[in-house]
């Protein structure tokens, strides 16, 4: 694996992401997204309200920096906006860290312990008649 | 000092639990993150120094030697179930033959990575006939035998590892532990090999942080693999398909376009049609197993769910076939078919559907909706889902 030495932009997004927000946020981030091979943090801490709006927000953020063989990783998010990006399963899209600290971290070495990741199941003993 | 390993697989389980298959093959034989717990295993008596290492394996219809190769040092025997302990005892015979001082005998069973050093050195330091190594006090079916006591190994062999002629010392060991009896267990060890809470790591090659992908493996563009992932030979990830938490796809797997795989493990030569969403599973022979639900599912579509063959010829044929069947199938749609008009509100309302019908001995109307006969614009919609 190549040492990564590309640098990490971290932006914090604002409280509210509504479709206005959302827009003026987007316009922030263009010119980073526009660069090669981006490397994107998002730090959700803030967040107390987001809607489908915040939500197609990071989609379009993460699509526009995977077309550009970059990532968008997200960091610290509050309870808020976790309900919402769990309720429209797109939790699962991004690498969620719990600091962006870790997050900026990740983009040179890989770190288990930091991710946010429900992995764990109820073992089942019916299972091994599988 | 010559030390070598026997490493023992078939189909007999430990009392009191159930035999550890999952679709006919051992877990043990099954890859994970690219390769099976008997070359893990093997991989780590090497790195002791433990070797040449034999495996002696109860001769199934589904396992074939083909998957067996890979692995340096190790050497596969298949055995009738009626003759694997004698094979077992005639191969540790020819261990103590070849020049072994000590062999290290182990069943999977559980995958378990203890110190090896520290066993064989606490075997000699007691000057024991043979030792047994247990994990926080339950004894596991591994042991260090000294050669030189084959009437001891022949006494183990012929009671199935279940007694020894003379007192086993216990070794008490710690290190990663993996009963390896169902697929919770499988699973569990794949998100412990990826998220680097063993020894072992992935085969494969780290291309960025966190998403392993072994020689062959093929990410289209389109598609996203999200870290912590695993992406094994010859594997095909199709553009738009989403890999994500801890995800592992095995050799020659293919998931289709659109489709995403959370939280589960795709076992070798298996397919995975597009457009699927697969989470908390094990899947492979055309077997889910959800971990969630507790429940095992054989999908008999071949378009969802298929396995396909270990070599490239007949996966390349059986493409070709369904291509071949396909366009002229189509062709005598699009000019002799007829057109099928889609039925009013009204009538599709009060028509039961063919999938509950008559077979079900459900014959009601699919909906109540009296109000359809008074609202030309009434419309039924589901309460719930995007559909």
């Amino acid at each position: 694996m190549e040492i990564n030495s590309r640098p990490v932009v971290v932006k914090r997004m604002p409280e509210r992401v509504n479709a206005r927000t959302a827009r003026e946020f987007m316009r922030a981030l263009r010119p980073f997204l526009t660069t090669d091979r981006p490397q994107l943090v998002l730090d959700l801490s803030q967040v107390a309200r987001l809607d489908a709006a915040g939500v197609e927000m990071l989609l379009s953020c993460m699509s526009a920096a995977h077309k550009r063989d970059g990532d968008l990783k997200l960091a610290a998010p509050s309870a808020q906006a976790c309900v919402v990006l769990e309720l429209t399963r797109t939790e699962r899209l991004f690498e969620i860290y719990d600091t962006s600290t870790d997050a900026v971290r990740s983009f040179s070495g890989f770190l288990p312990n930091t991710m946010r990741q429900q992995l764990l199941h109820n073992r089942s003993p019916s299972m091994s008649a599988a | 000092m010559d030390i070598r390993g026997l490493v023992l697989i078939n189909s007999e389980a430990e009392s009191g639990t159930e035999p550890n298959h999952f679709g006919e093959v051992p877990l043990a034989l099954v890859d994970v993150a690219g390769k099976s717990a008997l070359m893990r295993t093997a991989e780590r008596l090497r790195k002791f120094g433990v070797g040449p290492v034999t495996a002696v394996i109860e001769e199934a219809p589904t396992i074939s030697v083909r998957g067996l190769q890979g692995e340096p040092g190790l050497t596969s025997m298949i055995s009738p179930r009626e003759r694997f302990w004698r094979t077992a005892e005639n191969a540790f015979n020819d261990l103590v033959q070849a020049g072994a001082e000590i062999v290290i005998l182990i069943k999977l069973g559980c995958y378990f990575e203890p110190d090896f050093d520290a066993v064989i050195q606490s075997h000699l330091d007691h000057n024991c006939r043979v030792s047994k190594l247990s994990y926080e006090g339950l004894p596991l079916e591994v042991f260090c035998i000294s050669a030189s006591r084959r009437n001891d190994a022949a006494s183990l062999f012929r009671t199935n590892l279940s007694k020894c002629r003379t007192d086993c010392e216990i070794v008490e060991q710690n290190g990663y532990f993996n009963p390896l009896s169902n697929a919770c267990d499988l699973r569990q060890l794949a998100i412990d090999i990826l998220t680097l809470q063993t020894d072992t790591s992935p085969a494969g090659q780290q291309v960025k942080p966190g998403v392993w992908i072994a020689r062959g493996g093929h990410v289209e563009k389109g598609a996203r693999v999200i870290a912590p992932a695993f992406i094994g030979a010859g594997a095909c990830i199709r553009s738009g398909a989403v890999i994500t938490r801890c995800t592992v796809v095995e050799r020659n797997s293919e998931i289709d376009c659109g489709t995403v795989v959370e939280n589960s493990s795709v076992l070798a030569n298996s397919y995975l049609g597009a457009g699927l969403d697969l989470a908390h599973s094990v899947m492979g022979m055309g077997v889910i197993a959800n971990l969630r639900r507790g429940a095992t599912a054989l999908i008999s579509d071949v378009k969802l769910v298929r396995s396909l063959s270990d070599s490239a010829a007949p996966n390349f044929l059986s493409s070709a076939k369904e291509f071949v069947r396909f366009i002229p199938r189509q062709m005598w749609r699009g000019i002799f078919g007829a057109r099928v008009q889609p039925a009013d509100l009204n009538t599709t309302l009060h028509q039961t559907s063919p999938a509950l019908g008559k077979a079900a001995g459900y014959e009601a109307p699919a909906c109540n909706a009296g109000a359809a006969d008074e609202f030309s614009n009434f419309v039924a919609v589901r309460p719930h889902g995007n559909q």
